[in-house]
């Protein structure tokens, strides 16, 4: 039976400390414990950082702005759209490209504030439920999604099914006598831009604050 | 089967055998294999092991209902197996994973029917992991002390899911494609992580080069590691607890034994 | 579980075990046997159906209808229900959370001793409906038809009694409608999807050819109008629309659809 009278000894045996040898103090077998409990963490760190760093780098990554030629002004009518194959993400291949759909401003029902970068509107073809292939469908002037029944008017304001936010748009300017379109955007349900989201976040109220943008790609500042 | 030699380091000369007679063939090959099982044993005291894991009692009244949990355990196997092998053919990038899929169906020898084995063995798999989570559910087998293993189930469960869903893309297929953007989009919807985690899965803001190998590497090492090591925890403590009795089975308690007690 | 209960079920466990068989041979063999069965089922699928794939990966498409994989049926069809923009986050978050919380802590909450399925009423009717619910969404799931495509079959009663030029017109318009966008707000058999519109199965019950050619004319909002289709394409699609009875989806030409 230890005498608990002794354990103000600074020894770790008179404690019946676990394995304790003979000589060994409490400073001692603490200044081990700390140096084993350390030297483990330091080397699980130097090797779990730059590999977890390495993983979401993309998610830092700034990217570039892209602009692409789509086509001559007098290509594009402001009653209809014409669809347009373009490449979103560089050296990815036929992985890498989208259709959108184009038309020219029309003032009669576009009532956004007109800019330098929405002569031409054009519309993603990402459902902003859950990102199926939206397909616009003249007789109806609808865009019509196949997965969930998610269904958007002609400005892409959504009519019917369970999408969160109108359908994404794309920046647009004229240059060189060329229509161009560049990187991609999100609206709210008051069509006013914030920087691209992925579907299925709100962007009305709240939900501008529970979906923040990614620091990857923000939208053109002041537009 | 596993034969336990009783003395370490070969067996005991056998009493009544004339040493002058010589050995027959199958004599000679048996006692090579227990000395070889008894050197083994001596080094690493595996016969215990093996001992308390094949030779535990399981009780009186266990169904077929009780065979899921290895079923499912062996269609993993399975899935590992075929897995590996469709690995040496398959190529994970956008531009040539869907020819070296069509590679494999129309080329390889037994190209599709391996193919076709990983496929409907990852069916099979989440058929049964569901069947075995029902068994475990309704004969109350979660219940004290097997709690952390319900746990471990269940997180089995759902690596087993996330397993499926990142296996499907990669054929790089049109329902692929689609059905693991709608997935990707799904996890993205979560409030604040969500957009982040959305990036990480696809390794950018639009599914790229990289997404796909970034599944592929997702599916077949991470999740498998951590699905095996699970499962190596699940059964260390279905042995450490023991297999549960069908929740109509009453114990008898022994006469003799309570008398002796008393 | 009390300490008491948790004692008396370890004795209890304790006693069962005793007088239990060993593992190996008899629940080996058992298990082995159920693995036969398994890889065979695994084995004989593989060989029936194989592996096959679907055309190339093609972002650019329009026209694809994505579908998953059968077992994620159930999501897939909650997530089609879950309706509208307001609730959305329900099906893509808050239930699997939910579901999935309640699964993990399962053994936390359900303490209670008894283990008998007939004696748990609630938890073997919460497990029994999730299971009946869960099989539900699978089938509402497998049954869903796209918004691009009619599957009901052309009916009998049509094509074999009336005129040739009715009937001409009345497969015409099954062809065009789905084309024109109407299956993203009404359902026609298992096409199309459940509101905001009514569903057109049986729209000639409930109103005359006269009347689907004026709501075509002049819809209530957010119905777009039909006014400028082409008068012979608009003409089949009242027809068509006309002949959509009850009756006339009980009595399906032979065959069936395409």
């Amino acid at each position: 039976m230890p005498d608990t009278s002794k354990n103000t000894s600074p020894y770790t045996a008179d404690r019946n400390i676990p394995g304790a040898f003979e000589g060994e103090t409490v400073t001692r077998r603490r200044f081990m414990t700390g140096a084993a409990h350390a030297t483990n963490g330091i080397a699980v760190g130097m090797i779990a950082l730059p590999a977890i760093g390495f993983a979401l780098g993309p998610n830092f990554k700034k990217l570039e702005e892209r602009w692409e030629a789509v086509g001559r002004p007098d290509e594009f009518s402001p009653t209809e759209y014409i669809s347009r194959t373009i490449t979103v993400v560089a050296g990815a291949g036929e992985t890498g490209k989208t259709t959108v759909y184009l038309r020219e401003r029309n003032p009669d029902i576009d009532h956004e504030p007109e800019d330098e970068y929405n002569q031409y509107i054009a519309i993603s073809t990402r459902c902003m439920h859950l990102g199926c292939p939206v397909r616009y469908v003249p007789a109806s002037q609808r865009f019509i999604c196949p997965c969930h029944g998610g269904v958007y008017d002609f400005l892409g304001e959504v009519q019917g099914g369970p999408p969160v936010r109108p359908l994404d748009r794309f920046y647009t300017r004229v240059k060189d006598g060329l229509v161009e379109l560049g990187p991609r955007f999100s609206v709210n349900s008051e069509l006013k831009r914030f920087s691209p989201r992925d579907p299925a976040q709100d962007l009305d109220a709240l939900g501008q604050y529970l979906f923040p943008s990614r620091p990857t790609i923000r939208k053109i500042p002041g537009t | 089967m596993l034969k336990l030699p009783s003395v370490p380091g070969g067996a005991p000369p056998r009493p009544g055998t004339p040493a002058a007679e010589p050995a027959s063939l199958k004599d000679n090959a048996s006692e090579a294999a227990i000395s070889a099982l008894g050197w083994l044993d001596e080094r690493t005291a595996i016969s215990g092991t093996a001992r308390w894991v094949m030779f535990r009692k399981v009780p009186k009244g266990t169904n077929w209902f009780y065979t899921l949990g290895t079923s499912t355990m062996m269609a993993f196997l399975s899935q590992v197996v075929t897995g590996v092998f469709l690995a040496m053919y398959y190529d994970p990038s956008p531009n040539n994973a869907y020819e070296s899929m069509r590679h494999i169906n129309n080329d390889v020898f037994l190209g599709q029917f391996v193919h076709g084995m990983h496929r409907w063995g990852a069916t099979t798999m989440v058929v049964l992991i569901f069947l075995h989570m029902g068994r475990t559910f309704f004969f109350g087998a979660y219940k004290y002390p097997r709690e952390l293993n319900w746990v471990i189930g269940v997180i089995l469960v759902l690596l087993t899911m996330i397993m499926a869903l990142t296996g499907y893309l990669l054929p790089w297929d049109q329902r692929s494609y689609w059905a693991t953007a709608v997935g990707v989009n799904v996890f993205a919807s979560a409030p604040i992580a969500g957009p982040y985690l959305g990036d990480f899965l696809r390794a950018g803001p639009e599914f790229g080069a990289t997404t796909l190998s970034r599944f592929y590497a997702i599916h077949m090492l991470l999740l498998p590691g951590l699905i095996g090591g699970l499962i190596a925890a699940h059964l260390y403590l279905v042995i450490k607890h023991g297999t549960t009795a069908p929740p109509w089975i009453e114990a008898e308690i022994d006469e003799d034994l309570r008398k002796s007690e008393a | 579980m009390n300490r008491r209960e948790k004692e008396q079920y370890l004795r209890e466990y304790a006693v069962l075990k005793a007088k239990g068989k060993p593992f190996f041979p008899y629940v080996i063999a058992k298990d082995g046997a159920m693995v036969m069965i398994v890889i065979g089922i695994i084995l004989t699928m593989s060989y029936l159906l194989g592996g096959t794939i679907a055309a190339k990966a093609d972002p650019t498409s329009t026209t694809v209808v994505p579908r998953p994989e059968w077992y994620y049926y159930f999501v897939f069809e909650l997530l089609r229900v879950v309706k509208p923009a307001a609730i959305t986050p329900l099906a893509t978050v808050g239930i699997p959370t939910v579901c999935l919380i309640l699964l993990l802590l399962l053994p936390f909450y359900d303490r209670g001793p008894e283990r008998h399925p007939l004696r748990r009423p609630i938890a073997t009717t919460a497990g029994v409906l999730t299971i009946l619910v869960t099989g539900y969404l699978t089938w509402m799931g497998a049954e869903a038809g796209a918004p691009t495509e009619i599957a009901m079959p052309p009916s009998a009663n049509v094509v074999n009694k009336e005129d040739p030029e009715t009937v001409e017109l009345y497969l015409k318009g099954r062809e065009e409608l789905p084309s024109l966008g109407c299956l993203a707000c009404h359902q026609i058999g298992e096409n199309g999807n459940h509101g905001p519109g009514p569903k057109l199965t049986d729209i000639a019950d409930r109103l005359p050819e006269a009347g689907i050619a004026q709501t075509l004319r002049n819809p209530t909002a957010p119905m777009p109008s039909y006014q400028s289709l082409e008068p012979e394409k608009f003409k089949a699609v009242v027809t068509y629309l006309g002949h959509l009875t009850k009756e006339n989806e009980e009595n399906p030409v032979e065959g069936g659809g395409e």
